[in-house]
């Protein structure tokens, strides 16, 4: 870790030790302090006569470690303020540094640091919120299999950038629920390539949170939830984000999405589809695996789905099945993505590739806050490896503790 | 093939199986307050474990107050005002059962009859 960096993590941990200890105040502030810690192992059997592939030999396997410690204060019955810091694969992040000041329940001005409000999935995006040790491929960060080929999901969660978010909610009798959000946030940048053709996403976990690119991103999100009953309720969302990702600000993203989720009892069904569409530069066409078309040769779509199911057993046991996957179409950029030692130098996708993944997963709660995790993935990819595989099985065995 | 067809075997026995039981606490408590236990559970899980509350040491009705207000304003959370009451009556018994056995007085001003936050009553 850099110097830098070592010192944001001596900071972040200081201030919120502060925080965490500092006596109640005179107008009886309120204080909540949280935490969790995931440690993942992830073994993948078919990965050790694979180190050459330069692609699958991206994977994470082995033990991994995401902890996060939050610290929420409200302030007054109008204003609070939320830091929240992780340590995972990147090293020390700010997740989340931010005031809400709120007007009423259906105004309320965010700004800060944070993940601007997109999709169903990341409001879960902690560890101990969800029962498998890796998330649903659109939103994956660096867990898939053969993540160099793929550069993590279509929207990596979670996504935290600095900016403003306008949100509320308002219930229309006991029945519905309606969300809204509107935010300028700094968004996903790729300030290092000579020829952009993706985000650099360590860029965006970099302790020095500035960009060459000043021109915001900007996106909203609508969300309706329905309660049928005591034990029911659906909740509908649509979500989009658009931005420019490169110093000139000419090379643009969009990103979109539509989520439903179902809940009859304990049982949960959640399914959300996401598609990116982003432009690459084509000033080179040395660097692209193809010829670039004179129409359309000059953006990608990278489309993701997931659909899950969770069910309580008992108190102590849930299991989860889920499908998942993601769909690539456009040109396919040769060259390194960033400054991760991630990207191969030769891409093994072609113009049209997909990945698509089964899951079956427990979770067994040893006491409320300490959980294990165990799941087993198979894997199919539209293409095969250095090994000439198309399938692979990969298994997860975790544990989550949360306080 | 086959082991996507065994997976999908594995899946639908175990998604079989039944519900969840109640947590410890509540198993002996009386039908109107297991319903509100229910509201409770049925609610909060949606977001987060019920560990996170019920682990969380707090034990002030206040405080209560403006946490499930918070949380209600969360999106999605599908928590109505209504829902709100239930909740705060089961986290008032759930607190006393606390204080009790950490031996601080269950007649504290900290606890109060359940009432929805101010912000709450207002949002429909």
């Amino acid at each position: 870790m850099s110097s830098r960096g070592l010192l944001l993590a001596i900071v972040i941990v200081a201030v919120m030790a502060l925080v965490a200890h500092r006596p109640a105040l005179a107008f009886d502030e309120e204080r909540n302090f949280a935490g969790s810690a995931q440690l993942d192992y992830d073994f993948v059997p078919s990965e050790p006569g694979a180190v050459a592939a330069p692609g699958p030999a991206t994977t994470f396997q082995g033990f991994t470690l995401e902890s996060a410690l939050k610290v929420a204060v409200d302030i007054s019955d109008h204003l609070s303020a939320n830091v929240k810091a992780c340590y995972g694969c990147h090293g020390f992040e700010l997740d989340m540094a931010y005031f809400d000041l709120r007007a009423a329940d259906e105004l309320n001005l965010r700004v800060g640091r944070f993940s601007p409000s997109f999709g169903a999935f990341n409001l879960r995006h902690d560890p101990a919120n969800h029962m498998t040790s890796d998330k649903p491929l659109p939103y994956d960060m660096g867990r898939m299999l053969r993540k160099g080929d793929w550069y993590n999901g279509v929207l990596p969660s979670p996504f935290p950038t600095n900016g403003a978010e306008l949100n509320g909610t308002h219930w229309i009798g006991d029945v519905a629920q309606l969300d809204y959000a509107g935010y300028v946030v700094m968004g996903f940048k790729n300030d290092t390539d000579p020829n952009p053709t993706d985000f650099n996403l360590q860029e965006s976990h970099l302790p020095y949170y500035v960009t060459s690119d000043p021109r915001p991103a900007a996106g909203s999100r609508i969300a309706l939830t329905l309660k049928a009953g005591d034990k029911s309720d659906m909740t509908l969302g649509g979500s989009g984000m658009f931005g420019t990702y490169d110093p000139n600000n000419r090379l643009t993203y969009a990103i979109v999405g539509g989520d439903l989720s179902l809940r009859v009892g304990r049982t949960a069904v959640r399914m959300e589809y996401l598609v990116r569409r982003q432009q690459m530069d084509t000033s080179n066409p040395d660097i692209f695996k193809y010829a670039i078309a004179p129409v359309g040769g000059d953006f990608f779509a990278k489309h993701g789905a997931y659909v899950e199911v969770e069910q309580p057993l008992t108190n102590a046991l849930d299991v989860l099945a889920r499908g998942d996957g993601m769909y690539r179409v456009g040109n396919v950029s040769n060259a390194v993505v960033g400054s991760g030692s991630d990207a191969p130098g030769y891409s093994p996708l072609s113009y049209e590739s997909w990945v698509a993944r089964e899951t079956l997963a427990l979770a067994f709660s040893v006491e409320r806050n300490f959980r294990f995790k165990g799941s087993v993935e198979l894997w199919e990819f539209s293409y095969a490896d250095m090994a000439g595989r198309e399938a692979e099985l990969s298994f997860h065995l975790g544990a989550v503790g949360s306080f | 093939m086959k082991v996507r067809a065994l997976a999908l075997l594995v899946a639908t026995a175990l998604l079989g199986c039944g519900g969840p039981s109640m947590d410890p606490e509540v198993a002996s408590a009386s039908a109107a307050s297991r319903a509100d236990y229910d509201v409770f559970a049925l609610r909060c899980s949606k977001c987060h474990s019920l560990a996170r509350p019920l682990n969380s040491g707090i034990d002030d009705d206040g405080y209560w107050r403006t946490y499930v207000a918070k949380m209600r304003r969360q999106p999605g959370s599908g928590i109505s005002a209504q829902d709100s009451v239930a909740i705060l009556r089961f986290l008032h018994q759930y607190s006393i059962e606390q204080r009790r056995r950490k031996g601080k007085p269950v007649d504290s001003p900290a606890l109060t009859a359940p009432s929805p936050a101010p912000s709450e009553t207002g949002g429909s």
